[in-house]
């Protein structure tokens, strides 16, 4: 930037103040040029990216394996405690026909299965 | 656009070589935006993997090849965000900290070759860093992607996700306080000497 003159800061103090932080925002553009990336930049970078794939890969490996264990677990547990439990409770204990029997035992029409009587 | 939406469309659908390309061709540009972010050139690069690390696993997010550089920003200013938010909770160790004799070894390291127009360009980023430094995090980065890089209104837009008039109330806020640690900072040294930082020496005109 050039030279500032002290005329241009004429006006009131805040104005000369915008004045000259404008300036200075433009002397930083210029004395911070974008610098250029070290040798290992990518290479680094790269490093960073396979690691954190790796870690990635690592925790979802891990967690599958937690789901696996669960179900199985999960799976034993019914098999072993739960199964039994629920066909010890069961309502209906004998096979299907027997049910139908023992339901309508009294009923005409199996009198009619025995006799064939249709009156 | 540094480079074609073909490319980022690539990038985006795992080809590794194509990132490799889009992060060579992006690097320089956004190494010298964090640069001027954060004002650590020890830990440019850093931050600069972390944004590259950030968009290599954020990629299959981006909607069109079309916002990729404002998205590309806005993991930049992000990164520089998590950065500054680290800095502040770590003791630091500036110059101003230092004591005399310090002082006077790291500028014997930085060699007497130093010469003047390298002498006024660090006065002027420990200045402008010094200003930054007064304001808050969000300010500081806010103000530099204005002020310093450029960026337009539309664009910071883009990037922040904010509207124009909430950006322009807090772009007004922000360079009132930069304002007021600017005044601040001259009261301090005497009442030109801040300015008299960014101007040439007579001599070398």
């Amino acid at each position: 930037m050039d030279r500032m003159d002290d005329k241009s800061m004429e006006g009131s103090p805040l104005e000369g103040r915008e004045r000259r932080l404008d300036a200075l925002w433009a002397e930083y553009r210029q004395a911070s040029p974008d610098p250029d990336p070290g040798p290992d930049f990518m290479p680094s970078l790269w490093q960073k990216i396979d690691k954190r794939r790796t870690g990635n890969a690592r925790v979802f490996r891990r967690l599958a394996q937690v789901c696996v264990m669960a179900t199985v677990a999960l799976t034993l547990l019914m098999g072993a405690v739960l199964i039994p439990r629920i066909q010890a409770e069961a309502f209906f204990a004998g096979s299907y026909a027997e049910e139908l029997a023992a339901e309508h035992i009294n009923a005409d029409y199996t009198d009619f299965l025995t006799t064939g009587d249709l009156r | 656009m540094l480079v074609d939406f073909e490319l980022i469309e690539r990038a985006r659908s795992g080809d590794d070589g194509a990132f490799n390309q889009v992060v060579q061709a992006y690097r320089k540009r956004i190494l010298g935006t964090i640069a001027r972010l954060i004002g650590r050139p020890e830990d440019v690069e850093d931050v600069g993997q972390e944004v590259f690390l950030r968009l290599y696993f954020s990629l299959d997010q981006l909607r069109t090849a079309e916002v990729f550089e404002p998205w590309l920003y806005r993991l930049t200013v992000n990164a520089a965000y998590d950065y500054l938010r680290r800095q502040k909770r770590r003791p630091e160790s500036r110059m101003s900290d230092l004591s005399e004799q310090q002082v006077m070894y790291a500028d014997a390291a930085a060699g007497s070759k130093v010469r003047d127009e390298e002498e006024r360009r660090t006065k002027i980023r420990e200045l402008a860093q010094s200003l930054l430094g007064k304001v808050s995090e969000e300010d500081r980065l806010l103000l530099v992607m204005k002020e310093v890089e450029g960026r337009t209104l539309k664009e910071l837009e883009q990037i922040y996700k904010v509207n124009e008039n909430a950006l322009k109330v807090r772009l007004f806020r922000a360079r009132q306080r930069v304002l007021k640690a600017l005044q601040a900072e001259e009261n301090a040294a005497g009442s030109s000497d801040a300015a008299r930082v960014f101007r040439k020496d007579p001599s070398e005109s």
